[in-house]
């Protein structure tokens, strides 16, 4: 059985945004809803300082607090890790927002726009993909590894079987495969390079590793 | 879903090819283009700006329709009235104010031409342009001059000399075989595009080390090895004192590159008592003193043995040649090697003295110091495209202000100096030139090299003969007067001395002519008003100009003056085929080159029209159609001819062509080119296919072969063309009584000598009678990725990317002194400089020098929707240009001193 998982290398990261706004555009996104976003945190005194920089996004943990506390079973786990949202299923409680420890999830509480009034052709088409009053989050791009492993593709090796996300990161600091896979290039990464989880502490077992900025 | 190419060229990093995803004549979403993979330096992928432009397509907030200006008061406070005109309506008005100026002359009674025409973006406008060059190329003379920020926005000493030295127009490190740069505030991870980004990712990956030096941590310097906090313009000290460190204390004779300081180099030749190059009385030839032999003998003579390189050489029957052919010959003259005054030059610059400075610890220059000869691999090489090669992984980087104003030329120079040290001048790994644009050709550096004078290559600069000077078309900026460096090409006028030309509309100097208004100014993806310093003064002076055209996207603080406003298509609704590599700038060098498309993704949304369509359909109505279809059909566009060998496309003189039928056969007329008559591909396999490219050597990306090939030295350390040019430019300007370019004349030394400019700006003030402890704060600018060219500054998805990132929304101030004024990170603070207070949002961090605060992009938008409630101020609205910040380039630097308290 496979589960896929992304590595994200920090050395290479940037903070450009590229994978934010590519995502966002690609899944029609409003103002301020954001599946996946690159943080920053600002670490010690001048003149001994760093900025840190952290992408993040829906850690498809294979022990997800969301899918416990989602009272309707609109959150998912699939076979294959990726934990999904059912829009026609979710009643917009928001108790997976409430209990997810990465603020990896949005509420559509209203449909908000970038420009005023409601004659703007692209946002009229894209928002309606969208339920308002429900629960917006990283799905890993599934419908892409879905209709790229229908094609005889490989997530993580054909970008168009891969997240978005992954294939335009400018600084090639993405990368998507089987966790499952001793022999794929992610497993590889996080053997190689120590990649590490976020929050290991709560057992939540994220499907997306880091790769430390110093060796 | 359909799938369509294009490219995106939003910046002077591109083009970048990617894929429109299209459904039901909409224009969905973007995505990288992994079939050029192989070849693009951004490897199919496009940054956050790309993905920005389905959001500058649909942009509710765009011109709609053409617009006519009712209200015949310009001003900031009165309303233009702009009314929506018919197309018919506007091209006709347009041509008919044309008609006007052509009956009347191309040039006015003050010698200036009628018409001006400004671009922005670094130059990123020609892949928007269509068939513009054309237009512009049938009228005959126009005034590029009338810049919106060239000089003080742009890397502008090091495109001068780097162009003079190296072909070099943008000067980067090889970071693909690169182990070790400095980068002096280069903002590579906001400037140098995809393939920047990508690359210095990949060498982190990789291992290599990368040292950001400068007041703030900036975007570049977070993912830097180290960052070093710079004193805002101390940059050239500290190079000195680098190659202080290395001449005094870590011994030049054992730590450089000999070989190459002595073949490659003017290093050895002999320079004479008047600090002219020695040559020999007959030939003429430049002197060099052959060690081995003990005699002098001609530079190029293949006999010498050993070039001297330091002490003093008795040479006999021996010239100097000096200003307006000057001459003195000597039967028996004492002369030294260049290399030799350079090591006494250096003396005084000890790390000591560039610490204090600097404000840093001397041992963190000595580290640099020896780090860089260190990793350079003085004597290593690599193989590349089967020849052997120096390899000399090291490099150095300069960011834009520390390229402008007071430091530029020294900086430059002593980076330069670096380089010839170690040898790693344009060769694997080391400090290459990414481009040229002041010579031609642009897409071939090996072609844009032969011999020249005195074993240098060939230089075109403004001549400083009386002459010739009087024969050249007069611009507002007077670059060709001013600036020999700058030439006389058509990138010239962009990189002319472009504030003067505005300034001079205020209060010209003396002994001066005050520029006329041109008649008609045509302003295309730019926004002066905006972009360039001194904004008040700007608004003062544009709202006189009689006769504005203005090609618009949404309403701007420019276009607000405009009298019509011609609403062009956009990035992805228009069609353009364009050159892809093989060097554009930054690191964007390619190994393949060729040609790309851009072209409609979907149905557009509003009732705009193609460049190509406005240009075909100006010049018709202005008589002068023939003109444009001669320029094209002569290679006016990305120098495709549309006849050769085999081949005949061209357009018909007299007939209006349809915009498809123009690229058509440039399509056709290009792929000829690429394959030597071979192979044609037509419009319709472009938008199939998106680019045709063929294979470009590695190689030819670096100018070392071609300059053995030649025999031909760099013209370092020793300036001895450029003494003379600026002896013969003061002579010109004396005889004209101008006295106030002394400051910038007195750059022109065969050994620049270094100085104190930190406190220039302290001068500055004192001068005008102001207390320097007031203002004790340099502001200065960074960009971002999101808002660098592309003019994008309504977009209010790219804002709410921006925000993600550290600077953007306010000013940057350091904890330490934010907490001691009793500043809270977003805090509302006043910053004011001598000529305006601004309001702004206060963002506190550790990353930044005391004595320094920072913003972050250009705004202060008043007109433009979005922007203009965002209420971030723009430092061009605080800074008022000083003759004393101007280097010999005519550039200055985005900074300003400030005072900083809560409101």
């Amino acid at each position: 059985m496979k589960r896929w998982g992304m590595v994200i290398d920090l050395k290479k990261c940037t903070g450009c945004q590229t994978c934010t706004l590519a995502c966002k555009v690609y899944h029609g996104l409003g103002p301020g809803v954001t599946r996946c976003r690159v943080v920053e945190q600002e670490v010690g005194g001048f003149p001994a300082v760093e900025r840190l920089l952290i992408s993040l996004r829906c850690m498809h943990c294979n022990e997800p607090e969301c899918m416990k506390a989602c009272p309707t079973g609109a959150t998912k786990k699939r076979s294959d890790g990726i934990i999904t949202v059912d829009q026609d299923e979710c009643m917009g409680c928001r108790y997976c927002a409430l209990v997810c420890p990465y603020q990896a999830r949005t509420f559509l509480g209203i449909e908000k726009r970038y420009f005023s009034g409601d004659d703007n052709i692209w946002e009229s088409l894209r928002y309606g993909e969208h339920q308002v009053g429900t629960v917006e989050k990283c799905d890993f791009c599934h419908k892409r590894i879905d209709e790229g492993i229908a094609k005889g593709l490989e997530p993580g090796k054909d970008p168009a079987a891969t997240p978005l996300c992954v294939v335009a990161c400018i600084g090639k600091a993405l990368y998507f495969g089987d966790l499952n896979d001793p022999g794929s290039s992610v497993s590889g990464l996080i053997r190689e390079r120590k990649g590490f989880t976020l929050k290991q502490e709560l057992n939540t077992e994220p499907s997306v590793y880091y790769l430390p900025r110093r060796r | 879903m359909k799938q369509v190419k294009t490219y995106c060229n939003q910046c002077y990093n591109g083009p970048d090819p990617f894929i429109m995803n299209v459904e039901d004549g909409m224009v969905k979403s973007i995505e990288p283009d992994f079939a050029c993979e192989g070849f693009s330096p951004g490897q199919g992928r496009v940054c956050v700006k790309a993905y920005g432009l389905v959001q500058k397509t649909y942009n509710s907030n765009r011109i709609k329709n053409p617009l006519i200006r009712t209200n015949p008061k310009k001003g900031k406070e009165e309303d233009p009235g702009f009314k929506e005109i018919s197309w018919e309506e506007a091209l006709n008005m347009v041509s008919d104010k044309l008609k006007a100026l052509r009956r009347k002359g191309l040039i006015d009674g003050a010698g200036y031409p009628r018409l001006a025409v400004s671009m922005g973006e670094a130059g990123a406008p020609a892949a928007y342009g269509g068939t513009f060059p054309a237009f512009l190329s049938a009228w005959g003379a126009v005034d590029f001059t009338l810049g919106g920020g060239e000089g003080s926005k742009c890397y502008h000493s090091e495109h001068l000399y780097g162009e003079l030295w190296h072909r070099g127009f943008i000067v980067v490190s090889d970071t693909p075989r690169n182990k070790w740069t400095l980068s002096f505030g280069h903002n590579t991870n906001a400037s140098a595009g995809v393939s920047g980004v990508m690359r210095h990712a990949e060498a982190r990956e990789r291992g290599y080390k990368r040292i950001q030096a400068e007041p703030h941590l900036s975007v570049s310097a977070v993912t830097s090895d180290e960052w070093i906090p710079l004193k805002t313009k101390s940059d050239a000290p500290f190079m000195y004192a680098m190659i202080n460190s290395i001449l005094y204390e870590l011994n030049w004779k054992r730590v450089c590159d000999l070989e190459f300081i002595k073949k490659r180099t003017n290093s050895p030749y002999l320079v004479g008592p008047k600090g002219y190059y020695l040559k020999a009385a007959e030939s003429e030839k430049v002197l060099v003193w052959d060690a081995a032999a003990g005699c002098a003998k001609e530079y190029d003579d293949p006999s010498v043995r050993d070039y001297a390189l330091a002490g003093e050489y008795k040479a006999s029957r021996a010239m100097e040649k000096g200003p307006d052919g000057e001459e003195w010959t000597y039967d028996e003259v004492s002369c030294r090697p260049s290399f030799d005054l350079f090591l006494e030059h250096m003396k005084p610059y000890t790390p000591e003295w560039a610490a204090k400075i600097c404000d840093l610890p001397v041992a963190t220059i000595r580290k640099m110091a020896r780090e860089f000869v260190e990793s350079a691999r003085i004597g290593e090489e690599i193989e590349l495209c089967g020849e052997r090669l120096p390899y000399r992984p090291v490099g150095i980087s300069l960011g834009k202000t520390v390229n402008n104003g007071p430091g530029g030329y020294q900086s430059c120079w002593a980076r330069t100096i670096l380089a010839m040290l170690t040898g790693s001048l344009e060769v694997p790994g080391g400090t290459v030139g990414a481009s040229q644009r002041l010579n031609r050709p642009h897409h071939d550096r090996w072609s844009s090299v032969w011999p020249g004078e005195d074993g240098f290559f060939q230089n075109f600069l403004n001549p400083t003969d009386t002459e010739r000077r009087e024969k050249l078309q007069k611009t507002r900026s007077h670059y060709t007067e001013l600036v020999p460096l700058v030439g006389n090409t058509g990138w010239s006028p962009f990189l002319s001395p472009v504030p003067h030309a505005w300034l001079w509309y205020n209060e010209t100097p003396e002994n001066w002519p005050k520029p006329t208004f041109p008649e008609v100014w045509i302003i295309y993806r730019v926004n002066p008003n905006m972009s360039m310093y001194y904004t008040d003064l700007m608004l003062e002076t544009t709202k006189k100009f009689p006769y504005i055209v203005a090609f618009g996207y949404t309403i701007d603080e420019t276009n607000w003056y405009a009298d019509i406003i011609l609403p062009e298509s956009s990035d992805l609704e228009s069609l353009q085929l364009f050159r892809l590599g093989p060097s554009t700038h930054s690191e964007a060098y390619w190994e393949e080159y060729g040609f790309g498309l851009r072209q409609p993704g979907g149905e557009p949304p509003y009732n705009t029209m193609d460049m190509t369509d406005i240009c075909t359909e100006l010049c018709s109505r202005t008589g002068i159609l023939k003109e444009y279809n001669d320029a094209i059909n002569a290679g006016i566009i990305s120098s495709v001819r549309l006849q050769g060998k085999g081949y005949n496309y061209l357009l018909e003189p007299d007939r209006k062509h349809t915009r498809d039928e123009i690229w058509d056969r440039l399509c056709r007329a290009s792929v000829r080119l690429l394959t030597g008559g071979k192979e044609e591909h037509d419009l319709e396999w472009f938008k199939e296919n998106g680019y045709f490219t063929v294979p470009y050597p590695l190689i030819r990306h670096f100018l070392h072969p071609v300059m053995v090939k030649w025999g031909l030295r760099y013209e370092v350390p020793y300036q001895g063309r450029l003494k003379v040019i600026g002896e013969e430019l003061g002579r010109r300007l004396e005889e004209k009584g101008v006295k106030w370019w002394a400051e910038q004349l007195s750059e022109y030394e065969a050994l620049p000598k270094c100085d104190d400019y930190t406190k220039k700006w302290d001068h500055a003030l004192g001068r005008k009678g102001l207390n320097p402890a007031d203002f004790p704060f340099f502001l200065i600018n960074t960009r971002s990725m999101h808002f660098a060219w592309g003019s994008n500054t309504s977009l209010p998805v790219l804002a709410e990317m921006a925000g993600y990132v550290t600077g953007f929304g306010g000013v940057v101030i350091n904890a330490g002194i934010a907490e001691a004024k009793g500043i809270k990170d977003g805090d509302p603070i006043i910053m004011e400089s001598p000529i305006k207070k601004k309001k702004c949002i206060a963002i506190v961090r550790e990353g930044i020098r005391p004595d320094t605060v920072v913003l972050t992009g250009q705004f202060g938008n008043w007109a433009m929707p979005f922007a203009k409630d965002l209420g971030i101020p723009s430092i061009n609205e605080l800074i008022e240009p000083d003759h004393e910040l101007f280097d010999a380039g005519g550039s200055s630097c985005d900074i300003v001193k400030v005072k900083i308290y809560k409101e």
